[in-house]
Order: C-alpha cells, then sequence, then structure tokens
C-alpha cells in the first residue's frame, strides 16, 4: 500500500486515478455452521498499466477477490471503486454493462460458446457492446492475427486444441479494449513456452493499453514477467511485493 | 451478431430432431381437429349443398309438434302432389321433391392397396376383440340413393368427372367414394343403371356416398312392389272386388281398377325441399305448412342438428374429448422440449452474463429460437397432415384457420416455455463459469 501511496502525486492519488480501489472489501459465503470469511478486509490500489500477479494457497480467496473485483459477486462489506466510480455506495451503476464494456474475463477453461466460431466468439463482447460493422471486423481480426489463430477463425471450439481455445478467449477478453483484464489461472492448461506467450502479451497489452491486469497463478515461473506480487493467505493479502527483475 | 441462428446452425442435427418432434404432434393435433370437421361436413354437406332453408317431411301424429325426423334419419313419406301446394305458399321460390333411402348394392370395386392395407391393419389391431366372421369384408356396399326432379333443387352439386342426369331414365350420378367410374353399368333393383357423372364428398353423416337419379327412377326402385307379389296382390283385390257382384256388380270394374293402381302407386317422397325466396319469412312459412298441410317441417339447421347431434353426438363428444387429451400432451411435451433444450443452454447463458449481456440478448436468442421451432414445427406438421388427408378412410379437413389457429397457440407455449426457461437459467451465477471446466 505505501508503496502506492509514496510514489503517486496528488491528483493520481484520488479515487479517480484508480483502476481499481478496494477498501476493506470482505466477503462471507454462507451462515451459521457453513459460514466461511472467505475474505477478510482487503485493501487494494490498482493503477492503469499495472500487472498484478496473484498467489496463495488454494481457498485463500484469490478468486472471490477477482469475482468481486469482477462485479460478479457482491462484497458482504467495505468500498469498491472501479475507474472512479462508486460501485455500491451511491446510485448503483449498470454492472452488466461495466461488465461488457471495460472487463475482460479470462478462466482456468476457455469457456467459450461452443456454437460460435473462433472469429464470432472474438466478435461477441463487441456485439454484446453495440460495436458492429467494418470497426468491429477489423478490431477481431486484429486480435485474430495478434494470437495466430487467424487460420483457425472459422473453427468452432471443439475443432481447436486446448491452447488454441485459450488464445481465442484471451483474444476475447481484450476485444473491447478492457480497462480491467482479470484472469484466473488461465495458463493452468499451457505449457511452460504457451503459459510465458500468453503472459508476456498480457503484459503488453496492460502497457499498451494502460490495462490493469490482475492475474491469479501457482506457477512461480511467470513472476520474471510482472510488476508486482501480490500473496493472499486466509482471506487476507499477506504482502504486496514490486518483483526484482534480477532475481 | 444473430445469436439464435448460429445455435441452430451449429446444433443442426439436435435442433431439426427436436423440430421434428414438434411437428409430428402439431401433425396429430391438427389431425383430430380435420377429423372432427370430417364428421362435421359428413353430417352437414348433403343438407347445405341442397340449398334449401326448409325440409317438409310426414308427420307421425295429429298433434301440430309431433313428425318424423325426415328425410335422412328417420323415415318418412308422403305423396308427392304435396309439392304443387307447397310451391304456391307466398314467399317458396321452389319446393322439389325429394327422395332418400339407404340402400345396398352387391357391387363393391375391387379395393384399393390402402383398403387391403387399411383392412389388415384393423384385423391386427381388433384380433382379441373380434368373433369369427364379424370382420369379414362385405361384398356388398351401402349407399345413401337421393332421386330428384331433375331441374329442382336437391341433385347432384360439383360434379367432377362426367355430367349431370339428362336422360329421365337410368341414369345415376354416384359419389366418387362408391369406388364407380363413369360409363359403368350398375344394377339396383329391378333396373340397370349408368353411372353418367361422379361427385366428391357427397356422403352422409355415416360416410356412406350418395348415388343420384332422376325421382322417377327413385321411386321406382324404392316403392315398386316385386311384380310376383303385386300380380298376387291384384288376384287378391279382384277377388274382393267380385264380392260386390250381388250387390253393386256395375262397380267391379272401378274398384277393381282403384285396388291395382294403390297396389301399384309408387308416386310416394321422402321430403319436401323447400327453397324460399330472399327476404321471405321462413317460421311464418313453415308454420302455415304445418297448419294446413299437416306435415312436419325443419329448417336446414334443424337437419343438420338431426344428423349432427341427434346421430354423431356421442362420436363428435368422443373426439373432442380425446383431441383436447392431445392438445394437452401436446402442448406438455412440446412445452418439456423446449424448456430442456433452453436449459441446455445454461452455461452458455452463464458465459453470457459474465461476458455483461443484456438480460434481453439471452432472451432474444432463446425466444427466437423457441419461436421458430413452434412456427416450423407448425407448419411442417400442418403440411404432414394436408398430406395424408386424403389416405384416412373418412373425410378429414383441416383448414388454413385451423393452422392459424395452431400458430398462435404454439407461439404462446413455445414463448411461455421459453420465458420459463429462460428465467430458471437467469438464476445462474455467472461465478459458475469460472469453477467449470
Ligand atoms: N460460492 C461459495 N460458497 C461458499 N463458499 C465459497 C464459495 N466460493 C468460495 N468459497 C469458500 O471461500 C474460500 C475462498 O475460496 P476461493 O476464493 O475460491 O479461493 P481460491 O481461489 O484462493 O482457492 C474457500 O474456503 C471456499 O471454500
Ligand atoms: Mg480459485
Amino acid at each position: 500500500m505505501s508503496a502506492n501511496q509514496s510514489t503517486a502525486a496528488a491528483p493520481i492519488d484520488t479515487p479517480e486515478g484508480f483502476a481499481i480501489l478496494a477498501e476493506g472489501l470482505g466477503k462471507v459465503y454462507g451462515q451459521g455452521a457453513s459460514r466461511v470469511e472467505a475474505l477478510k478486509g482487503i485493501d487494494l490500489t490498482v493503477r492503469p498499466g499495472d500487472f498484478l500477479i496473484i498467489m496463495g494457497p488454494s481457498g485463500s480467496g484469490k478468486t472471490t477477490l477477482l469475482t468481486l473485483l469482477g462485479l460478479v459477486n457482491e462484497p458482504t462489506t467495505g468500498r469498491l471503486v472501479l475507474g472512479g466510480r462508486e460501485i455500491y455506495g451511491g446510485v448503483p451503476p449498470d454492472l452488466a454493462r461495466m461488465r461488457r464494456e471495460e472487463m475482460g474475463f479470462i478462466f482456468q477453461a476457455p469457456n467459450l460458446i461452443p456454437f460460435l466460431t473462433a472469429r464470432e466468439n472474438v466478435l461477441l463482447p463487441l456485439s454484446l457492446a453495440g460495436v458492429r460493422g467494418e470497426e468491429a471486423q477489423n478490431r477481431v481480426s486484429q486480435l485474430l492475427e495478434y494470437f495466430e489463430i487467424a487460420e483457425r477463425a472459422a473453427q468452432y471450439p471443439n475443432q481447436l486444441s486446448g491452447g488454441e481455445q485459450q488464445r481465442v478467449a484471451i483474444a476475447r477478453a481484450l476485444a473491447n479494449n478492457p480497462r480491467i483484464i482479470l484472469a484466473d489461472e488461465p495458463t493452468a492448461s499451457l505449457d511452460t513456452d504457451r503459459a510465458l506467450a500468453v503472459v508476456r502479451l498480457l503484459r503488453r497489452i496492460s502497457r499498451e493499453n494502460a490495462a490493469a491486469v490482475l492475474l491469479v497463478t501457482h506457477d512461480h515461473r511467470l513472476l520474471t514477467e510482472v510488476d508486482e506480487v501480490i500473496e493472499m493467505e486466509d482471506g487476507r493479502i499477506a504482502s504486496r511485493k514490486k518483483v526484482d527483475p534480477e532475481a | 451478431m444473430n445469436l439464435a441462428f448460429r445455435d441452430v446452425r451449429y446444433h443442426g442435427f439436435k435442433f431439426f430432431s427436436s423440430t421434428l418432434g414438434v411437428s409430428l404432434l402439431i401433425m396429430v393435433v391438427v389431425t383430430i381437429g380435420g377429423i372432427i370437421r370430417g364428421v362435421i361436413l359428413d353430417s352437414s354437406t348433403l343438407i347445405e349443398k341442397t340449398g334449401a332453408q326448409l325440409w317438409v317431411v310426414q308427420k307421425t301424429g295429429a298433434h301440430p309438434g309431433v313428425g318424423t325426423f325426415g328425410p335422412f334419419v328417420e323415415i318418412s313419406r308422403l305423396p308427392e302432389s304435396i309439392y304443387h301446394a307447397i310451391s304456391v305458399i307466398p314467399g317458396v321460390a321452389e319446393a322439389s321433391p325429394i327422395v332418400a333411402a339407404w340402400e345396398h348394392v352387391p357391387q363393391m370395386p375391387p379395393p384399393t392397396r390402402l383398403m387391403k392395407f387399411m383392412y389388415v391393419n384393423a384385423l391386427l389391431n381388433t384380433r382379441s376383440m373380434v368373433k369369427p366372421g364379424w370382420m369379414a369384408m362385405p361384398h356388398v356396399q351401402r349407399f345413401i340413393v337421393v332421386g330428384y326432379e331433375p331441374g329442382r333443387i336437391g341433385g347432384p352439386p360439383d360434379i367432377i368427372a362426367g355430367r349431370g342426369i339428362e336422360a329421365s331414365h337410368y341414369e345415376i350420378v354416384a359419389d366418387n367414394k362408391t369406388g364407380f367410374h363413369v360409363g359403368q353399368r350398375v344394377r339396383l333393383g329391378n333396373f340397370e343403371y349408368r353411372v353418367v357423372g361422379l361427385t366428391r364428398h357427397m356422403v352422409g353423416f355415416t360416410a356412406d356416398p350418395v348415388i343420384y337419379m332422376s325421382l322417377r327412377d327413385a321411386q321406382n326402385y324404392l316403392f315398386q312392389t316385386d311384380p310376383n307379389l303385386l300380380r298376387s296382390e291384384q288376384a287378391v283385390a279382384r277377388q274382393h272386388a267380385r264380392e260386390l257382384a250381388a250387390t253393386s256388380p256395375r262397380l267391379i270394374p272401378t274398384v277393381t281398377a282403384n285396388e291395382e293402381a294403390r297396389l301399384a302407386n309408387t308416386l310416394y317422397v321422402n321430403a319436401i325441399a323447400v327453397k324460399l325466396r330472399p327476404g321471405a319469412n321462413a317460421r311464418a312459412i313453415a308454420a302455415h305448412i304445418r297448419r294446413w298441410e299437416h306435415l312436419a317441417v325443419y329448417t336446414d339447421a334443424q337437419e343438420v342438428n338431426m344428423q349432427l347431434m341427434g346421430s354423431n353426438r356421442l362420436i363428435l363428444f368422443q373426439l373432442a374429448l380425446f383431441r383436447d387429451i392431445l392438445v394437452l400432451i401436446a402442448g406438455l411435451v412440446i412445452g418439456i422440449i423446449i424448456y430442456t433444450f433452453t436449459l441446455d443452454k445454461v452455461h452458455e447463458i452463464a458465459i453470457l452474463k459474465l461476458l455483461g449481456a443484456r438480460g434481453g440478448v439471452v432472451y432474444r436468442m432463446i425466444l427466437q429460437e423457441a419461436l421458430f421451432m413452434g412456427v416450423v414445427g407448425t407448419l411442417v406438421g400442418s403440411g404432414l397432415e394436408l398430406l395424408s388427408e386424403p389416405y384416412f378412410p373418412r373425410r378429414v379437413v383441416a383448414t388454413s384457420g385451423d393452422i392459424a389457429q395452431m400458430l398462435i397457440a404454439m407461439s404462446v407455449v413455445a414463448a411461455a416455455a421459453s420465458i420459463l426457461a429462460v428465467r430458471r437459467a437467469m438464476r445462474i451465477d455467472p461465478r459458475s463459469v469460472l469453477s467449470t471446466g
């Protein structure tokens, strides 16, 4: 936390300056005997262009944190500000709209729509956001080229290899130029080379588009590619460290 | 990007097999409706096509309220000459003497392959229900003979082959259900007739086909006494007349002639069909005929009612109930098909929600698919029904109105089922996508 405060100039420290600002974010699942406190007061700030890796043992709350930030899960306590917009405080914003216009999701499984071709899967977020015509088609072509799946564009997901599917999924997550990219173990099904390639790609996109990327992984090999690592433990952020590129 | 179209394109086999299932259910529902309309048409066509507003038949007593239900569901017999008196009642355009009776002819055209199939099929279906001999195929066929005065109402409408009756004797027009063909010779009673024309759909409420002939031919055919019987009866009459020898010998020739003429008289009809002038008061004319001519009178609606409700009531009720059951089952099964079809897509729906799709996007996709399934199912099912209609033994008639009604009903079922399903599917937590592989 202190790292952010010490390096930031005053105007950037207002909530508007952060891609993500969370204060005391908590999440309790269930009640009574089955009550689980998955998150216990998370404080987190992420700037546009930041690339963070989240690590931690299974059950430490990583996925829960991503779902809260991704607006598909409501916190029990705390404050959340995304791109300067108060999510749960005042007038509730259109969460679905924020998801389709400002966020990209990447999951462990590609979760492509099976009845859409690779190309149509990438087009989907644009279509949902109302981007049509040549603009949308150009954007999709660009992404397909970028991920080297252009010649597989007409195939359905079940005709693609696991790696190809995951690249389509990433292309889909990036289609709308999201301000925030949330990735939950996206490289688990990829070999080392592919995994590294994906992370480098996300890294590049985050720099080029000033997108904030939060990537959950267990894979220590990926640490060489990122700026910062958040360690989670038992629903809390145990540490947030800059990665020493020399290490 | 139309998601429904892409889903259908991708799941082609699944979608079209489900749609085929929907089509077949709709075909059954449309068919039972067509069977019901067939019964109604069989019970009404003969009356409707005659174009008479009133039917005059025999009374069964002195009381003005009693009469036979002639000519089609009860025997009615009246002197032919009465029609002259009715013709001159103000408001009557035409009074036509009609002979109508159920008869049989020992001429059964060789069964078609379809008929053979239906017979074998019936045998298989009834083998545990009948005793030997019950299912023997008859060698005679029943028909309704309708005699009319050529040029007056009551003759064959809509001749589909050959021509109408032109000669005053020995020509008949048969319905094509008899299996007769133009030019065929048919022996009825003492005489041989030639089929000069064919009609279509002219059957009675029992589905027996109509054979039209001239009034004179029909009277001879139906009312003529067997010549041998006539001879012996006339001998008896002469014997009785000779009893006058002692008292009034000069009356013997007159009495004998009268008796012989009475025995030979065939100038009866079963009904008089009355066509009214436009604007004529049917009730007043009917009342007049009842009062002054001592006859029973029915409107055309009452005549149809006698056949439809009097004779075909129970089969109609039975079919209507059966139709309810089919509609219910078809609606439920189609609803379930669409419902499960939709719920199969919860995972895709969850992904769409996660990607921030508006609810409307999901509803539109599912509704479009369900309506497409409902509409295509209805059109295909109705098409199959229309194609199968001619192969039914009795008349089956579905109309474009039936199909339109079906389209509306199916759209409602499809929309309801898919909305219920989407409402349930939309409850899926988009987070489920995060954990599923
Ligand atoms: N939907 C849920 N209902 C109840 N408990 C949950 C739910 N999701 C996660 N949990 C619990 O919350 C804790 C954190 O889970 P999770 O966020 O998935 O951790 P991680 O992704 O780090 O493995 C775990 O104890 C888990 O069992
Ligand atoms: Mg997890």
